[in-house]
C-alpha cells in the first residue's frame, strides 16, 4: 500500500507539468512538433485533397486544391464536373449549376479569399510574421475532450464597405495539441451572426505532416455535412490555366 | 534492472486498476463529458414570443439591434430587426440591461442580468457580463449577488468609465444595490450611490453633452410570495454634476409624501430637457413630470391611465433622439406624445405590456417595441406595428405530452394563453402548427388520458376549460363554493392533475384538494385545508404599495402541486406554496403532513413539485423553491416510505440555481432530470452527482419536465425559450462502469422501423419565421466511445449478414454518446453522363426489411452490431407487395447503371483515334437517343431521352410507399424495350470495330468509382 501511494505521488508529479498552464506559443509549438515539425510545414507550397462530401445517401466526389495564392474546388455530380470557389489570385468565380457556366463573384468576396489564402498552409505557422495575433482563452471541453481554446485574429476583411475583424477560435486537444474544432462567425449574407463550426479528426500522415482526413462542417448547433478525405497530395503540380476564368463565357 | 522492471509492472497494474474501477465508479463518471451527440432541439413556438426587458440600438449602424429578454437571453439582429439570433446562451437568460460601448460598438457589449420589471414570476440574474469580441466570448465582471441590473452606461468619450445601476434583490435585503462606477473598464467598481438594503437603482441617465452629469432614480421595493410593496420614504431622484462624487435630490416641483418607482430620460437633442414618470401617494400627483432646466424644477404634464398604470411593471420613458417633444412611455398599450407630454395617444395594436421602446438612429419614424409578447417594429412611429416572427421566447409554466404519433406538447404561457402543438411536422414546426386552447395567462394544459379532450386554465383558476377537440365544444369546469364552504384560495398557477388509473378523474387544488370523477362536471372536496392557512399571508387586496396591485398573482397559502401514484390510485401527494408536503394513502380520507421529516430546508419553503415514482408507490420526489424568500439554494428530496423519512438527493451541492421540477425515468429509477433556474441537470446515480446538460441547451429556467413513454423523449417547458426536447434519452440508462470500460460500446436498441409516412410542407414565411427542428426518422446507430477518436482512420459501414456492403457512413468520433443517422438507403445509382442532370437519378433505393449489421473499423479494432429493420405496418402493404416493389426498383436501378456503362463505352470509343469519323457519327447518334447532350439544367432543358425516362420512372417507383401500379409496369416494359434495342444496336456497332486498342474499366470498377 505504501509503495502504491509513493508511486501515485511520483506519477502525479510527473504528469502535473503537462496539466499546468501552457502559454499559447507552447501550444502552437507543440502542435507543429506533433504534426511533422515546423520545417516540414514551411516546405508546403500547395495541397490537393480528394474525397467525398456525404449528403444523405448521395456521395459527391470532391477535390480541393489550395496553393499559396490560388484555390479551387471541383465537384462531380452524375459524371459532370463543376468548379466552385475558384480563385486565380485576383478573380473569384464559381459555376452556375443551372447553366453550367462560370460566373464571377464580387471583388469584396475575392479579396476575402485572397486574405484567407495568406494563412496557407496553416494559419498558426509563423503567425507573427503574417501579422496575426493569438490569444489563449482558457480551457473548454469539446466532444468530452479537454481543449485549449485559442483565438486567432488574422487580417481584417472589408465587408459591405466596412472593415471587419477576422477572428476564428481553434480548440486544440490538450493531450496531443492538434485542433479538433474551429469556430468562425459568418460575416455576411442571411446567416450573418451565426457560427460555422468545423470538426476535425482522423489525423493521418502525409509526406511527413499529420492532417485531418475527416472534416465535418456546419452551423453550430445543427447537424453538419461530413467530408471524408481519401487522399492528400502535397505540393501538387496544377496548371495555372485550371484557375483561370473561362474567358469564352465572359460578358464584356 | 529486474527491480526497475517490477516497478514498471506495478505501475502498469496500478494504472489499469485505476482506469477500470477507481476512476469509473458511477459516482465518478463525469457525465457532462459523455453527452456527445445527445442534444436538445428547440421547437418554439415563436407565434406568441415572450417578455422583452430591454432593447438597444447600435450607435452608428442602424441595421444592428439587440433585444434583452426576460427569460430567453440576448438576441442580436443584423438586418434592422427582420430576424434575430441568440448570442448569450451559456449564461443566465434573464436580462436587465444591454449597453454597447459607443467607442467600440462593433465589439464591446455589456449585459446586466436579472430582469427589472419585477412581477411575481420574474427570474433572476447573476451579475454583469462583458464581451470585447462581439459576443464570441463573455466574461463575468462582477455583481454576482446583484440579482437585477437596471442600467449600464459607458461614458461616450471614455470606454474605461462605466456606470451601473443595480436594482438588486427583489425578495430580500441585499447590500449590492445602488449606483456603481468603474474607471478601469470594469475591473474594479466603487459604489457611488447607496441608500439601504431595500432601495435600489431603478433608472440611470447621463447628459450626452457632459458625461459628468448623471441622474439616478432610487426605488424602495420588496416582494414576498404573498405581497408586493412599491414605494417609501427612500425613493428619490438624484443628480450628480461631478461624475458621481456627490449627489443631490432634485425634487423641486415633485409630489409630496412617499414616492414609488421613478424613471428618468434626458433629451438627446436638448439635454436641458428631462422627463420623469413618478409613482406617488396621491393619485392626482402621479404621472409624467418635465424639467427644462436640467432638473432644477419640475412640472407635472400628464397623469392619464397610460402614464400611471402599474408603475413597477411599466416605467420606461423614451425621448425621440431628434425631437425633445416626442416621447414614448411604456405601459399596458404604450403611449406616444408629440407635444412634450401634454397629451398622449396609444401606440398601434400589438401585444399588450410594453416595457421598452427604441428609435432607429437615423429615422425616428422607425421604432422597435419590447413587449410581453416579443419585439414589434413600426415604420410610422408606432401607428401600426408588426411582430418579429423568429423570437422563440415563449415562457411556459407547465407542459405535458400525449401519446399520439408524433406526440403533441401542451402548455400554458406567461401572459400568452395555453397552446398545443406537434413534436414533429413536415418541413419543421412553425407558428401555424400551434393551436390555442385558453386565454389570459396559461398554466396546466392536460390531455385526457383516453379521449380527445383537453383541460386548460387561466390565472387563479378563474376559468378551467374542458375542450372537446373533435366537436369543438368548450365548457368551464372550475369548482365553485357551496353552502358551508370557505372561500376557495387558488394559486395564480393552480395545480390540476389527471389520473392514469381512472381516465375521467380530475384533481384541482385550492387550499383543499378537489376531485371529480366525471371530467369536472361535479366536484367533491377530499381533504381539509392542507396549507398553513396563515392569515398574515392572505391580505392580497392590500398588496402593491403606493399603487394597489391585486392581480391574483400574490395569492398564497394554496395547494401548488398534486400527484396521484400511477401504481396505486389511493396514494395522493400534495405540496403547498407555504411548505407542506401532504400524503394520503387512502384516496384522501386521511392526510399526513410529512414536512417535519425533511431536514435542511427552511420552514415554509415553497413545495414546487412532487413527482410520484413510477417504480414504487411509497416513493416520491419533492423539490423546494425558496427564491421568493431570497433563498436561491437547490433542494431536492426523495422518500421511499410515504414521507416518514426524506433523503437529500443533491448531497454534493453540485447544482447551480434553485429547482422547479424533477422527472424520474420510467426504466431506471437512478436516472433523474432536474429543472433549475439555470438549465437542466441530469444524474445517473440517484443524485449522488449531477451534471449540467449544455448540448444546444441554454441556461434557461426549466419550469416543467415530462418524459414521453413511447419515444423516451425528454420534453421541457422553459420559461423563456419555449419547448425544448432531448430526443430518446435511453442511452443514458446504459452509461455505467461496464459500458465505459471497453473501447467502444453499442447501445442496446436493435429494432428499427422504416417509416412510410410523409407529408407536404410549405415554406411561406419561413425566411423570417422561427422553424422548430424535427426529430430524425432515420435509423440511428448509437454507441459510446470512452475517448474521442482523433488520430488514425475510423470507418463505418452497414453490411448485410454476409458482409456485403450496403452503405458507407461517416462515424461519430466524440467521447461519449455518438449517434449516426442513416435513411435506410443504399447509394444512388451511377447515372449515364449527359450534358445535364437526370433529376430522377438522385434517388436512392430503400433497403428491404431484414437483418443487417453495423461495422466500425477503428485503428486495428473491428466492432460489429446486428440489428433488425422492419417495414411500417400502417401503410397496409403485404410481404409480396413489398417484395414486388423492391425487386422492381432494383431492376430499374441495375438498368440505369447498365445504361450508364453503355454511355461510358460510347464516350470512350468516340474519343479513340482508332475509329473512323463516320463510325463516330453513327455511334454519337445512338448516344443522342440515350442521354441529353444539349441544353441546361433549368428551362433550357432538352428533350427527354432514354436516360431521363428510365430514371424518372425509377424515382417514381422508388419514392412511392406503394407497390408499382399496372400503368407503371407497362411504362417500364416500354422503356425496357427501348433499352434492349439500344443495347443490341450498340453490340452491333461494337462488333464492327476493333475494341482491343481501347482500354475500358470493368463494369464493377465503373459503378464503384
Amino acid at each position: 500500500m505504501k509503495t502504491i501511494s509513493k508511486i501515485l505521488i511520483v506519477a502525479i508529479l510527473s504528469i502535473s507539468p503537462i496539466i499546468n498552464a501552457q502559454t499559447v506559443d507552447e501550444i502552437i509549438s507543440n502542435y507543429f512538433e506533433n504534426t511533422g515539425g515546423i520545417e516540414n510545414w514551411e516546405m508546403a507550397e500547395g495541397i490537393k485533397m480528394s474525397g467525398k462530401m456525404i449528403q444523405g445517401e448521395i456521395e459527391i466526389p470532391i477535390e480541393i486544391v489550395q496553393l499559396k495564392n490560388k484555390m479551387m474546388t471541383k465537384i462531380t455530380i452524375q459524371g459532370i464536373t463543376f468548379k466552385d470557389g475558384v480563385f486565380d489570385g485576383e478573380t473569384l468565380w464559381s459555376t452556375n449549376f443551372m447553366t453550367q457556366k462560370a460566373e464571377r463573384k464580387n471583388q469584396e468576396e475575392a479579396d476575402i479569399i485572397k486574405n484567407d489564402l495568406e494563412q496557407f498552409p496553416d494559419p498558426f505557422l509563423n503567425y507573427k510574421e503574417k501579422g496575426y495575433t493569438v490569444e489563449l482563452l482558457g480551457k473548454e471541453t469539446v466532444d468530452g475532450t479537454e481543449t485549449f481554446k485559442v483565438k486567432l485574429t488574422t487580417k481584417p476583411n472589408i465587408i459591405e464597405g466596412k472593415e471587419v475583424p477576422s477572428i476564428s477560435i481553434y480548440f486544440f486537444d490538450s493531450e496531443n495539441f492538434v485542433p479538433i474544432l474551429m469556430h468562425e462567425e459568418i460575416q455576411m449574407g442571411p446567416g450573418k451572426g451565426l457560427t460555422v463550426e468545423v470538426k476535425m479528426s482522423d489525423y493521418q500522415e502525409v509526406g511527413g505532416l499529420y492532417m485531418p482526413f475527416s472534416l465535418t462542417q456546419g452551423i453550430k448547433g445543427q447537424p453538419g455535412a461530413p467530408i471524408v478525405i481519401d487522399s492528400i497530395e502535397l505540393n501538387p503540380s496544377v496548371d495555372d490555366s485550371e484557375f483561370a476564368f473561362p474567358e469564352d463565357q465572359s460578358i464584356e | 534492472m529486474t527491480m526497475l522492471r517490477n516497478l514498471l509492472l506495478v505501475l502498469l497494474i496500478f494504472f489499469s486498476f485505476n482506469q477500470n474501477t477507481f476512476s469509473q465508479s458511477s459516482k465518478d463518471i463525469k457525465l457532462e463529458d459523455l453527452f456527445g451527440d445527445l442534444k436538445a432541439r428547440h421547437i418554439g413556438p415563436a407565434v406568441m414570443s415572450g417578455r422583452i426587458n430591454d432593447m438597444e440600438t447600435h450607435p452608428t449602424d442602424s441595421k444592428i439591434l439587440y433585444a434583452g429578454s426576460a427569460g430567453g437571453g440576448v438576441w442580436k439582429s443584423s438586418d434592422a430587426g427582420t430576424t434575430f439570433i441568440p448570442i448569450f446562451d451559456k449564461y443566465a437568460q434573464s436580462i436587465g440591461a444591454i449597453e454597447i460601448d459607443p467607442n467600440d460598438p462593433d465589439n464591446t457589449i455589456y449585459v446586466g442580468t436579472g430582469e427589472t420589471w419585477p412581477r411575481n414570476s420574474v427570474s433572476i440574474g447573476d451579475g454583469l457580463y462583458k464581451t470585447t469580441d462581439a459576443g464570441t466570448t463573455w466574461e463575468k465582471i462582477g455583481f454576482e449577488k446583484s440579482e437585477r441590473i437596471a442600467n449600464i452606461i459607458v461614458n461616450p468619450n471614455n470606454s474605461k468609465e462605466i456606470y451601473v445601476g443595480v436594482l438588486g434583490a427583489l425578495w430580500s435585503d441585499n447590500e449590492q444595490r445602488g449606483v456603481y462606477k468603474s474607471i478601469d473598464g470594469g475591473e474594479t467598481w466603487e459604489n457611488i450611490l447607496y441608500i439601504n438594503q431595500s432601495t435600489g437603482s431603478a433608472d440611470l441617465a447621463i447628459d450626452p453633452r457632459d458625461p459628468n452629469i448623471i441622474y439616478a432614480s432610487m426605488w424602495e421595493f420588496r416582494r414576498t410570495a404573498w405581497s408586493f410593496n412599491s414605494g417609501g420614504s427612500n425613493s428619490a431622484l438624484f443628480k450628480s454634476i461631478d461624475g458621481g462624487n456627490s449627489w443631490n435630490k432634485i425634487h423641486n416641483g415633485f409630489p409630496s409624501g412617499k414616492l414609488g418607482r421613478l424613471s428618468i430620460a434626458v433629451s438627446n437633442s436638448n439635454p436641458d430637457v428631462l422627463y420623469t414618470v413618478i409613482e406617488a401617494e396621491k393619485e392626482e400627483e402621479k404621472g409624467l413630470y418635465k424639467s427644462t432646466d436640467r432638473g432644477d424644477s419640475w412640472k407635472q404634464m400628464n397623469n392619464d391611465f397610460g402614464i400611471t398604470v402599474r408603475p413597477f411593471y411599466f416605467s420606461r420613458i423614451v425621448v425621440d433622439p431628434k425631437d425633445e417633444d416626442i416621447i414614448i412611455k411604456g405601459g399596458l398599450s404604450g403611449s406616444i406624445s408629440k407635444d412634450g407630454g401634454k397629451t398622449f395617444k396609444d401606440l398601434g395594436y400589438m401585444h399588450s405590456d410594453i416595457h421598452d421602446v427604441v428609435f432607429d438612429i437615423n429615422n425616428s419614424d422607425i421604432i422597435f417595441a419590447g413587449t410581453d409578447g416579443g419585439v414589434y417594429r413600426s415604420w410610422n412611429k408606432g401607428t401600426t406595428m408588426e411582430i418579429v416572427e423568429n423570437l422563440p421566447l415563449s415562457q411556459f409554466y407547465h407542459i405535458s405530452v400525449d401519446n399520439e404519433t408524433p406526440y403533441n406538447v401542451y402548455g400554458g404561457l406567461q401572459d400568452n394563453g395555453s397552446w398545443y402543438g406537434p413534436s414533429a411536422a413536415p418541413g419543421g414546426i412553425t407558428a401555424k402548427h400551434w393551436k390555442p386552447v385558453g386565454q389570459g395567462d396559461g398554466f396546466r394544459v392536460l390531455r385526457h388520458p383516453k379521449k380527445n379532450i383537453i383541460y386548460s386554465e387561466m390565472q387563479g383558476a378563474e376559468n378551467v376549460w374542458r375542450y372537446d377537440v373533435e366537436n369543438k365544444l368548450i365548457k368551464t369546469i372550475q369548482p365553485l363554493p357551496v353552502a358551508g364552504d370557505e372561500e376557495y384560495r387558488f394559486n395564480w398557477n393552480a395545480p390540476i392533475a389527471t389520473s392514469s388509473n381512472k381516465p375521467d378523474r380530475l384533481y384541482i387544488g385550492s387550499q383543499y384538494l378537489h376531485k371529480s370523477e366525471n371530467m369536472g362536471d361535479s366536484w367533491e372536496i377530499i381533504s381539509p385545508d392542507l396549507t398553513t392557512n396563515d392569515p398574515e399571508k392572505q391580505n392580497q387586496e392590500n398588496s402593491g404599495g403606493l399603487s394597489t396591485d391585486n392581480s391574483g398573482a400574490e395569492n398564497h397559502t394554496t395547494v401548488f402541486t398534486i400527484a396521484e401514484s400511477s401504481l396505486d390510485e389511493n396514494v395522493i401527494w400534495v405540496g403547498t406554496d407555504d411548505g407542506n408536503i401532504q400524503v394520503s394513502s387512502d384516496g384522501g380520507n386521511t392526510w399526513t403532513n410529512t414536512i417535519k421529516n425533511v431536514k435542511g430546508v427552511p420552514k415554509n419553503t415553497w413545495v414546487y413539485h412532487i413527482e410520484a415514482s413510477s417504480h414504487d408507490s411509497k416513493t416520491a420526489y419533492v423539490v423546494f423553491d425558496g427564491h421568493t424568500s431570497g433563498d436561491m439554494n437547490a433542494y431536492a428530496y426523495k422518500t421511499t416510505d410515504f414521507g416518514k423519512t426524506w433523503k437529500n438527493i443533491i448531497p454534493s451541492n453540485d447544482v447551480y440555481g434553485f429547482v422547479r421540477n424533477i422527472q424520474e425515468d420510467y426504466k431506471d429509477p437512478n436516472l433523474l432530470f432536474l429543472g433549475t433556474e439555470f438549465g437542466l441537470y441530469i444524474t445517473i446515480n440517484g443524485g449522488d452527482s449531477w451534471s449540467k446538460f449544455r448540448k444546444n441547451m441554454p441556461s434557461v429556467a426549466v419550469h416543467y419536465i415530462d418524459l414521453q413513454k413511447n419515444t423516451n423523449d425528454l420534453v421541457m417547458g422553459t420559461h423563456g425559450r419555449g419547448v425544448i426536447i432531448i430526443d430518446d434519452i435511453s442511452p443514458l440508462r446504459e452509461i455505467n462502469e461496464e459500458s465505459l470500460s471497453g473501447k467502444l460500446f453499442f447501445f442496446k436498441k436493435d429494432q428499427f422501423t422504416m417509416r412510410d409516412q410523409s407529408g407536404f410542407s410549405d415554406s411561406f414565411g419561413i425566411e423570417t419565421q422561427f422553424v422548430g427542428e424535427n426529430p430524425s426518422n432515420a435509423f440511428q446507430l448509437k454507441y459510446l466511445l470512452p475517448k474521442r477518436h482523433t488520430f488514425g482512420k475510423m470507418t463505418l459501414e452497414i453490411q448485410d449478414l454476409d458482409g456485403k456492403t450496403v452503405a458507407k457512413l461517416s462515424p461519430g468520433k466524440s467521447k461519449g454518446i455518438n449517434i449516426v443517422h442513416w435513411g435506410y438507403r443504399i447509394k444512388a445509382p451511377k447515372i449515364a453522363k449527359g450534358k445535364t442532370f437526370s433529376f430522377g437519378g438522385f434517388t436512392s433505393p430503400r433497403i428491404s426489411a431484414g437483418n443487417y449489421k453495423a461495422v466500425i473499423n477503428k485503428g486495428k479494432d473491428i466492432f460489429e452490431k446486428e440489428f433488425e429493420v422492419s417495414y411500417d405496418n400502417s401503410s397496409g402493404l403485404n410481404a409480396s407487395d413489398r417484395e414486388f416493389q423492391f425487386n422492381t426498383v432494383m431492376k430499374m436501378y441495375n438498368m440505369t447503371q447498365d445504361l450508364a456503362y453503355m454511355v461510358y463505352e460510347i464516350d470512350e470509343i468516340t474519343e479513340s483515334e482508332s475509329v473512323s469519323k463516320r463510325f463516330k457519327e453513327r455511334i454519337t447518334k445512338l448516344k443522342e437517343s440515350l442521354v441529353i447532350t444539349t441544353g441546361d439544367n433549368y428551362v433550357g432543358m432538352a428533350k427527354r431521352q432514354l436516360r431521363e425516362k428510365m430514371a424518372d420512372l425509377y424515382a417514381k417507383i422508388a419514392t412511392s410507399y406503394d407497390k408499382p401500379s399496372d400503368n407503371e409496369i407497362d411504362n417500364l416494359m416500354l422503356i425496357e424495350d427501348e433499352f434492349n434495342d439500344a443495347k443490341k444496336e450498340l453490340d452491333k456497332l461494337k462488333n464492327r470495330i476493333d475494341l482491343s486498342s481501347i482500354s475500358l474499366k470493368s463494369f464493377t470498377d465503373f459503378v464503384n468509382e
